[in-house]
């Protein structure tokens, strides 16, 4: 079974690759991979669900700004989120339901997900996408 | 990936690939290294991010990479390029998203010996007092309208507020506030970011450092920056925490449509810019400003309860204790300077992304009392081994648009450091050296020692270069990292 996403070496910052069967699998996967990497999401549970909307002007950007959405709530609530629920999905805007809890056991600061080497290819089981984020 | 042999040694510490190497290059790109930190750069990305800045329009002379350089996102960390103001960009990427992360060195009137017994107690107390850590906000609550001051006042904030004194302002770059700051261009989701994290030192490679001058290169100039052989300093990194990494977010995501309205093609997406002079590009350097003015308050809080924290312990047992600022300088920023292109001044944006300004002698910017010598510069390098206090050259304005290298510069990813050496092991091996090490283990095992380049390396180069000249080297004796 293709996982969800692999760590790629990157000397300052973190590189993520994310699989993804379809679009919103994609998304739901790439959240899922940052929050990973900020918290043991396997052992936390759903007390909290938000509403999160994000634009873009195509799937790339898109992506990266639901995943600064989702970082930008991630610290000004305290909370952390391990499961995604992609509603609406188009190449411009996104509509989704998260669930997680706050959390106080935090690994790491991720600054922000960038668009450095950005591109989200079609493969024979779904979506890839590289994401590196500054941390 | 770019070979040795697409190189062209110009100096024995000097590089460059030619504008003809890519088509889309709009100037050569130059780095500074010896031959062994030039191999270490060709191992990754970082040099083709530097050929991707010198792509953008209005970049002038060469994009220029310090011996630190690494891998980053956009142009590497330790990249260089300054861009006309007059149809030049300003790229949010090219500054990075810890806007104005910098440091600042404070120098006592101690000797390291007074303070060596004290270690234990001093590195604890600042551990336990200095906020620090992932997702640890600070004592101080902004209002909607505190965080508007602190954004168009900077550092002159924390001193109105009673957090220091007017003398550590002049001993700031830029007096610890850019004058561009309109609170308005930072977004509401910013203000909110930074409500809760003024004073607080935050996690990575940020730190509070107390260590000893162990070498003096240049006795007049260190006298002239207070400093000398066996002197206990302090040392602060950090930057604008989560407020800058919002308004970096912000102007990456809103100036994808501005590439695209002014007809600007680029090789990465992150270098995403606007033209200076257009309302996107004058509205990011307002709210890039601000950001580095929140950053100028933070590290002027952070000093400030740093020297409560050192007097408490010292002042019983010591008389006269003073901890005065030496400098503060920003290693992630975008300003307006004026340099001479083809013979002809012109002023242009000068972005340092991992870089430090390095002001020559006589610069009327300078503080009074340094004037005569030039800009300190700071130059931190990893908790085991050295940092130093370099000061800046006429020579670096030619060079490297008056700019030197900020660190050591990563050599290992976070995750291969970690894999090399767990936290407790780096903290055992340290302490063993003498250095007093307070943290979180997962911090730690990510900035070990061996993570670097070897900072006398990296400094040789930038002094042999005449990037900047060496003053004083220091070696630390306790470091905390949040």
């Amino acid at each position: 079974m293709t996982p969800r996403f692999e760590q790629l070496e990157h000397t300052a910052d973190l590189a993520l690759r994310i699989y993804g069967r379809d679009m919103r699998k994609l998304f739901a996967n790439a959240a899922y991979a940052m929050f990973s990497q900020l918290a043991a999401v396997t052992r936390l549970g759903h007390t909290t669900e938000r509403i999160v909307k994000a634009q873009g002007t195509d799937f790339e950007s898109l992506l990266v700004n639901w995943l600064n959405e989702l970082l930008y709530l991630h610290e000004t609530e305290g909370e952390v989120y391990s499961a995604f629920s992609i509603d609406e999905l188009s190449p411009e805007s996104l509509a989704a339901t998260v669930y997680g809890a706050p959390c106080e056991e935090i690994y790491t600061i991720i600054k922000a997900a960038t668009y450095h080497d950005l591109r989200i290819s079609k493969t024979g089981e779904g979506f890839v996408a590289t994401i590196v984020f500054d941390v | 990936m770019v070979s040795k042999k697409e190189l062209k040694r110009v100096e024995e510490y000097l590089w460059e690939i030619p504008q003809d190497h890519r088509s889309d290059m709009r100037v050569p790109a130059r780095i500074y290294a010896d031959d062994a930190l030039l191999e270490a750069a060709l191992q990754d990305r970082s040099i083709e991010q530097l050929i991707n800045t010198a792509c953008l329009p209005g970049v002038v002379k060469y994009a220029v990479a310090m011996p630190d350089i690494h891998q980053g996102y956009g142009p590497p960390i330790g990249g260089v390029a300054a861009m006309d103001v007059n149809g030049g960009v300003i790229s949010p990427g090219a500054v990075g998203y810890d806007i104005n992360c910098g440091v600042r060195l404070l120098r006592s009137n101690m000797e390291a010996d007074q303070l060596k017994p004290l270690m234990d107690e001093l590195m604890t107390s600042l551990y336990n007092q200095v906020p620090s850590g992932v997702g640890k906000g600070g004592d101080i609550r902004l209002s909607g309208r505190d965080t508007d001051n602190v954004l168009e006042e900077g550092a002159a904030w924390a001193v109105a507020k009673g957090y220091g004194t007017k003398d550590d302002l002049e001993h700031c770059e830029e007096r610890g506030a850019l004058a561009a700051a309109q609170a308005s261009a930072v977004s509401p989701k910013a203000k909110k970011r930074g409500s809760n994290q003024l004073g607080t030192l935050g996690a990575g490679n940020h730190f509070v450092e107390i260590g000893e001058v162990v070498e003096i290169y240049d006795q007049h100039t260190a006298e002239k920056f207070g400093m000398f052989l066996g002197q206990a300093v302090l040392w602060v990194h950090s930057g604008s925490r989560g407020l800058g990494h919002q308004v970096c977010s912000d102007y990456v995501r809103k100036l994808q449509s501005a590439v695209v309205k002014y007809g600007i093609r680029l090789p990465d997406r992150e270098l995403v810019c606007a033209p200076v002079d257009s309302p996107e590009g004058r509205e990011y350097m307002a709210a890039m400003a601000g950001a580095a003015n929140y950053a100028w308050a933070n590290r002027q809080l952070l000093m400030h309860r740093a020297r409560e924290v050192l007097q408490a312990i010292l002042a019983p047992r010591f008389k006269n204790v003073s901890f005065k600022l030496v400098y503060d300088i920003a290693h992630n920023i975008a300003k307006v300077e004026e340099f001479v292109i083809n013979g002809r001044p012109m002023k242009v944006v000068v972005h340092r992304k991992g870089a430090t300004r390095s002001f020559g002698p006589g610069n009327p910017v300078l503080p009074q009392d340094y004037r005569e010598v030039g800009q300190p510069v700071l130059v931190p390098g990893d908790m085991g081994t050295a940092s130093y206090l370099l000061v800046g050259t006429e020579e670096a304005t030619e060079k490297s648009f008056a700019s030197t290298c900020h660190g050591a510069g990563r050599v290992l990813s976070r995750r291969a450091a970690t894999r090399k050496m767990r936290g407790e092991e780096v903290q055992r091996r340290l302490e063993a050296e003498g250095i007093t090490v307070r943290g979180p283990w997962k911090g730690l095992a990510e900035e070990a020692p061996h993570a670097y380049k070897d900072i006398d390396r990296v400094v040789n180069v930038v002094h042999k270069a005449g990037l900047a000249r060496k003053v004083a080297r220091m070696v630390p004796l306790g470091v905390m990292k949040g």
